[in-house]
């Protein structure tokens, strides 16, 4: 018999090395990828912000996070691709994860999923809201405004946590800050304050409403707990936010990341194939199963 | 003479199966293997389950969508990290004395499985698969092909089907691969009575008429659909074990799991089956479970078998074999939950309008 012949697989990951990373949180890290394999890194299409990966930790299993960094794209080798992804130390794998270190090797395969329509949204005031974590799914695309952010008109980032301590990117908030046109507002809930906390304090819907922003020509980009994004969609409304002015990301379980394993389904919606970024018109039109 | 329909006595199928299974192909039919029913690859033909009626435990999907495989295997010492992609997938093989409903479920795991970005392990097992359907003489109690849009003698996925006629079979050719399967074999077979297709005709009408159950509309997948926050769903789900019987006996259900079997130094990436009737089917890393009852994990079977559509598919993804009736251990029969869910959400839409 002839030796097997291997299938193009679509579940293989490539192999990418530990180049570094930031602890954001007591359980929250931030990891620096780059690609084991030269070829691999040359043929890497780069990604859109609000596409997410799936990434290994070999002998535990995989994870899904969204690509956190300004999205790489080709660039003839002037810059190797680096990929960063914020996890929470939560399960078998993140806790696997967060116990590796510089140097090691994991796996990523993505991108997946659509993107934060950015092009769509020149001209216009935006917000970008994360509560906890959600921060991270927003990340990509709210650096890559600050890149492009003469296109834009006024920025504003409100990072929300329970707590001080579960404040993720406080180390580089001021460079966000810095960048002329744009403000940050930090909210920790009630009782999350600490000794010193020069920030806001209230639930962060409740922190919105108070900035008062004018909903004129302004889209809000958020991403949090489920139950924080309930009672900001309610704040949103009563401001006069329209639906279609919106935008959120569904994170639902995923394991293939290809609208195959069923998992993530939203009614007809496979979140990881024709999601992950949607509209608050759009999330209206699906049943509430997520 | 007729190219494409044969009518074959036992003793020529038997002859042509095990002619099948001496060639390069591997052959998978039914064989009763302790009492049960069940598809394995044949060694001889006196082993196949050949009968005008009744259906195998399992559906024969595993030979396509195992029930756990392989996707990659790989090593990890130290930075080492090594990764092996199987191997293509076996020799062709025949999925042989196929019921109808199992060949439709086929055709829904290739909606699954085939669209978007294709799975290639998939794909070269279908390639190499030709389905030779046995259609039905009679129905089970359980049975319902007829009441979803099916027919004991569907055509769906098959190449080749065998109808049973009068003690023996009519073979007709539906595809360029069932034409291949026949090849030579045809040249001792005899002609099919001139009124076969009225006969295929009676046949369907007199099985359809002894499955019971009523008919499930098309419309209803817009009524079940939004009725996604009926309270109905709840009670109709009271019964529910969880178990996932329904799911591992489908032959459209297609949801899998994906998990590394390793030791310290070795491992694969598994697919397995899963079920949306499992509480960590949804389950978040948070704790969050957006199907956290009951009602809500039982309401996703339905409404993906009956509801949930993707563009351009006009049909349900229950094929109507029933085996999850016979089998539920909580006697649940999603035929007529649909039609009391359908009936309550119909009703609370006319309350609301009162």
């Amino acid at each position: 018999m002839q030796p097997a012949e291997a299938v193009p697989n679509l579940y293989h990951p490539n192999l990418m090395r530990i180049a570094g990373f930031a602890d954001e949180t007591p359980d929250v890290r931030t990891l620096k990828l780059q690609f084991a394999d030269a070829g691999e890194a040359r043929a890497f299409t780069g990604w859109r912000p609000g596409q997410f990966g799936q990434f290994t930790v070999f002998g535990a299993g995989e994870s899904v996070f969204a690509l956190a960094n300004k999205p790489w794209h080709p660039n003839g080798g002037a810059e190797p691709p680096t990929i960063e992804c914020t996890f929470r130390a939560i399960g078998k794998v993140t806790n696997a994860l967060r116990a590796l270190s510089t140097g090691q090797t994991v796996g990523f395969r993505g991108p997946y999923g659509n993107h934060f329509p950015l092009d769509d949204w020149r001209g216009k005031h935006l917000v970008y809201i994360g509560g906890g974590i959600g921060m991270a799914a927003l990340r990509s695309a709210m650096l890559e405004t600050l890149d492009r952010k003469a296109e834009f008109g006024e920025v504003l980032i409100l990072n929300g946590a329970r707590t001080v301590a579960d404040m993720v990117y406080k180390e580089e908030m001021p460079s966000w800050q810095a960048v002329q046109g744009v403000r940050v507002v930090r909210c920790v809930d009630p009782g999350g304050e600490g000794e010193g906390w020069d920030g806001e304090v209230g639930l962060l819907p409740n922190v919105f409403e108070k900035l008062a922003l004018d909903p004129a020509d302004r889209i809000v980009v958020a991403c949090g707990p489920p139950v924080m994004l309930h009672y900001l969609f309610l704040s949103l409304g009563k401001l006069g936010y329209r639906p279609e002015q919106v935008v959120t990301t569904l994170e639902n379980k995923m394991k293939c990341g290809i609208g195959h394993c069923g998992r993530c389904y939203v009614g007809p919606f496979s979140v990881c194939r024709d999601g992950p970024v949607v509209t608050w018109a759009e999330l209206n039109e699906l049943p509430k199963d997520y | 003479m007729d190219r494409t329909a044969w009518v074959l006595n036992e003793t020529e199928l038997r002859a042509w199966l095990q002619d099948l299974i001496a060639g390069e192909r591997t052959v998978v039919a039914p064989v009763a293997e302790d009492g049960v029913v069940v598809y394995r690859p044949l060694a001889a033909a006196g082993q196949a389950v050949l009968e005008p009626r009744g259906k195998a435990r399992w559906s024969p999907k595993e030979f396509l969508f195992p029930r756990t495989e392989a996707l990659y295997s790989y090593s990890f010492k130290g930075d080492a990290v090594a990764i092996t992609d199987p191997p293509r997938p076996e020799r062709p093989q025949v999925l042989f004395g196929v019921r109808s409903c199992d060949a439709a479920g086929l055709a829904r795991l290739d909606e699954i499985f085939l669209s978007g970005r294709t799975d290639p392990l998939y794909a070269a097992r279908r390639e190499a698969t030709t389905v030779v359907t046995a259609g039905c003489a009679a129905a089970d109690p359980e049975c319902f092909c007829t009441a979803v849009g099916g027919s004991p003698v569907g055509e769906e996925a098959a190449d080749l089907q065998l109808v049973p006629l009068d003690g023996g079979w009519l073979l007709r050719v539906l595809s360029g691969k069932g034409e291949a399967l026949v090849g030579e074999a045809a040249a001792g077979w005899s002609a099919p009575p001139a009124e076969s297709g009225e006969r295929v005709a009676a046949l369907e009408r007199e099985v359809a008429a002894q499955i019971g159950r009523n008919p499930v509309p098309q419309e209803w997948a817009k009524v079940l659909e939004g009725g996604f926050a009926s309270p109905s769903w709840d009670r109709l789900a009271a019964h529910c074990l969880g178990c996932s019987i329904c799911a591992y006996v489908c032959p459209s259900c297609s949801c899998f799991d994906m998990n590394h079997e390793a030791n310290a130094w070795c491992g694969e990436q598994c697919r397995s089956w899963d079920a949306c009737t499992f509480v960590p089917f949804t389950l978040h890393a948070s704790g969050h479970n957006p199907r956290a009852t009951r009602g809500g994990r039982y309401r996703q079977r339905v409404l993906h078998k009956f509801a949930f559509t993707a563009e351009g598919e006009a049909h349900f993804r229950c094929v109507g074999c029933g085996r999850c009736v016979a089998l539920c251990p909580a006697g649940l029969d999603i035929s007529q939950i649909v039609t009391a869910a359908a009936a309550a959400i119909q009703e609370e839409g006319a309350d609301a309008a009162r």
